[in-house]
């Protein structure tokens, strides 16, 4: 089948959003299918957020592909008789972000006749699919309540789980992911000032806010730990990913109210490591379930501390919640066949 | 771009991305949107598109076509490999899907008015060839430097000992003219001849084998028509006595000159080939004649007969590709400058 994955990125920033699009034409070509990528430019700057999207709505696809598969808004808004869409998130400002403290706009008439406008654009678009599918309960959920869309949960898999390959349990508790506020690196590198085990912490990832970065650095300096916490602030390969993964005592992913369980979640399930997670961190208990696949601590350093304290006094548990954590993958259908099965129908 | 088509502009993309990313302080990502151009009247919303997307977190963008060059972005440098020519000259030439009437009129002159718009809030302007940027000129009104396609993989083409063949590379079709080197070959007794190359249709080939078979070469000639993996072409390149190029007409140098000159050999040619005269000279870094085959068949014989000769036309061939100076570091610093 002759298949268009479409989506919006902005230029050389990655991440997940990429990855889910990257995978799956992997996934497709193995499978002899003729797949081409198109990334459309795009902000999420409020004020040209209309105009983006009606640029995306004018590209004519149905002359080049049998089926389109559209992932990252306002990818969403093409055009094509099947259309599928793969939700992975709203432009979230003008949904659950609005009532908060990160809308970049006032709350006046103007701004909500914006937001109405997104919304209703957002509807039709969805409306008019062969099938939508969300990335996650949250998102699935945020669909129903938002655009009275019904959508099947599916959940990306990673690209390729045998690199993950499960070791001894060590002393170091490792995070995975952009550097980002919102992330949270930050409740982790205070969390470390608590611990009363000898845990070390290593943060990997790339950031786009340098500041974040020193920050974090200065707070592991301030806290004293600066010795037991290696940062590094860049974008490491998967293989990276799985040796540092491989002996760890656990993953840590502590994003804040995020959309779905995340990767990181994911890639310590397939190399058998509990995730240390937090009661807000939204998408992530989809997976991580207090004492059974993980640990879920409250959003302060001193609770997250005692999730490492614990694991670390017990290497029984870490090795147990790990095991879970593996069977809970297959349990969910967390697959490449499944999902290009589904895709396809 | 068109989805799932392959071509020349895709392939310098790519090693423009890989080359720009070679440079050190400097990161780079190729975006392409699906283009389409029929109906004509579609052009608008084409246009539309590219105006209205935001590129932001670059320092610099390098539009390559129609009409992505018309992204907005306050640091743009073009590379101009193509217009939208059915609304320039092939349309003076009657091969246009743009009509002669007063709706065809008002869409060429939107296209018009939208490419000058994208001229003039270009920095700087390249185009790939003298010809390109006299179309630019002659239509458009502006001028621009002219910043030819190196070549993308020049290691390959090592060079290495002539084995007695001339070899015919690129892309087989009629504006090649491969034919007319099969009817030479009666002119030039004892010449082994290969030709291999991706014929452009299937008639092309099949009209190839019936020409060898009539003029009774086919013991001289080995035909390889298909797209050949580099590597197997450079092969056959580093170890031909001689190369054959003889298209007409031709927009640039060509990528058959650039990798024959690369490995050292000489290039034969036609009066009427364009471009690619501008660096095989007759006597100097190869054989130029008229295009009929028995004046090929006498260049070919003279170049087969006298290997030491060919073998320094070929060593002059590599010194002028090299004055020109163009690589793909130095085609970086001056899209970067």
């Amino acid at each position: 089948m002759k298949i268009g994955l479409v989506s919006s990125a902005a230029p050389l920033i990655n991440g997940g959003a990429r990855f889910i699009v990257d995978w799956l034409r992997e996934k497709l070509e193995e499978r002899g299918h003729q797949v081409e990528t198109v990334y459309v430019p795009n902000t999420d700057d409020p004020d040209t957020v209309l105009q983006q999207m009606a640029a995306f709505r004018m590209v004519r696809l149905e002359d080049y592909f049998e089926r389109v598969i559209a992932f990252r808004p306002p990818a969403h808004v093409v055009r094509h008789p099947r259309k599928v869409v793969w939700f992975i998130h709203h432009i979230r400002i003008f949904y659950d972000l609005w009532d908060t403290p990160y809308r970049p706009v006032p709350d006046c008439a103007p701004q909500r006749a914006l937001r109405a406008a997104v919304m209703r654009a957002d509807t039709a678009a969805l409306r008019e699919a062969h099938s939508v599918f969300a990335n996650s309960r949250v998102v699935a959920d945020r669909l129903r309540r938002f655009n009275g869309v019904e959508s099947e949960v599916l959940y990306p898999p990673v690209l390729r789980p045998e690199l993950f390959v499960p070791g001894d349990y060590g002393d170091e508790i490792v995070c995975v992911c952009r550097m980002e506020d919102h992330k949270r690196q930050r409740l982790l590198v205070e969390a470390m000032r608590h611990a009363r085990a000898p845990v070390r912490l290593r943060l990997c990832g790339a950031g786009t806010n340098a500041d974040y970065v020193r920050s974090l650095r200065r707070a592991a300096a301030e806290g004293g730990v600066a010795d037991r916490v290696a940062i590094e602030d860049r974008w490491i390969t998967e293989e990276e990913k799985a040796a540092h993964l491989r002996n760890a005592l656990a993953s840590a992913y502590v994003p804040f109210d995020e959309d779905s369980y995340g990767y990181p979640t994911i890639e310590a399930a397939h190399a058998r490591r509990p995730t240390v997670t937090v009661s807000d961190s939204g998408g992530v208990l989809e997976f991580v379930e207090d004492g059974a696949t993980g640990l879920v601590a409250e959003p302060d350093p001193a609770s997250v501390a005692a999730a490492f304290d614990r694991l670390h006094a017990d290497r029984a548990l870490a090795r147990r919640l790990g095991a879970n954590a593996s069977e809970r993958i297959g349990e969910l259908g967390l697959d490449w066949d499944t999902v290009v099965e589904k895709l396809l129908a | 771009m068109v989805p799932f088509v392959r071509g020349g502009a895709e392939e310098l993309c790519d090693h423009l991305v890989r080359n720009l990313r070679l440079t050190p302080g400097v990161e780079a990502e190729a975006m392409r949107l699906p283009f389409t151009w029929d109906p004509a009247e579609g052009l608008v919303d084409e246009m539309l598109i590219a105006r209205t997307l935001e590129l932001r977190n670059v320092d610099r963008l390098i539009p390559l076509k129609f009409p992505a060059y018309l992204a907005r972005h306050p640091n743009k440098v073009l590379w101009l490999l193509h217009q939208y020519r059915q609304a320039y000259d092939l349309f003076d030439a009657g091969q246009s899907n743009i009509g002669p009437d007063a709706r065809g009129n008002a869409l060429r002159g939107m296209i018009r008015a939208a490419d000058d718009q994208a001229f003039r809030e270009s920095r700087r302007i390249f185009t790939l060839s003298p010809t390109g940027a006299d179309r630019l000129r002659r239509y458009n009104g502006f001028g621009a430097e002219i910043l030819p396609q190196p070549l993308n993989d020049p290691e390959l083409f090592t060079g290495g000992e002539a084995e007695g063949y001339v070899l015919a590379s690129g892309r087989v079709g009629l504006g090649k003219r491969q034919y007319l080197l099969v009817r030479a070959m009666r002119h030039a007794p004892g010449l082994r001849l290969v030709i291999a190359g991706p014929p452009d249709r299937p008639e092309d080939a099949d009209e190839l084998r019936r020409l060898a078979a009539a003029e009774g070469v086919e013991d001289r000639l080995t035909l390889d028509l298909r797209f050949l993996p580099r590597a197997e072409l450079a092969r056959l390149v580093n170890h031909a006595t001689a190369v054959a190029y003889l298209p007409f007409d031709e927009d640039s140098v060509g990528y058959v000159t650039m990798e024959a000159f690369h490995a050292g050999k000489p290039v034969l040619s036609t009066m009427d080939a364009g471009g690619v005269l501008e660096i095989v000279r007759d006597g100097e870094t190869g054989a130029v004649c008229e295009s009929t085959p028995e004046a090929l068949g006498a260049a070919l014989s003279a170049l087969a007969a006298d290997p030491a000769r060919a073998a320094r036309l070929g060593r002059n061939a590599r010194a002028s590709l090299d004055a020109r100076g163009i690589t793909w570091p130095a085609t970086v610093e001056k899209l970067l400058a």
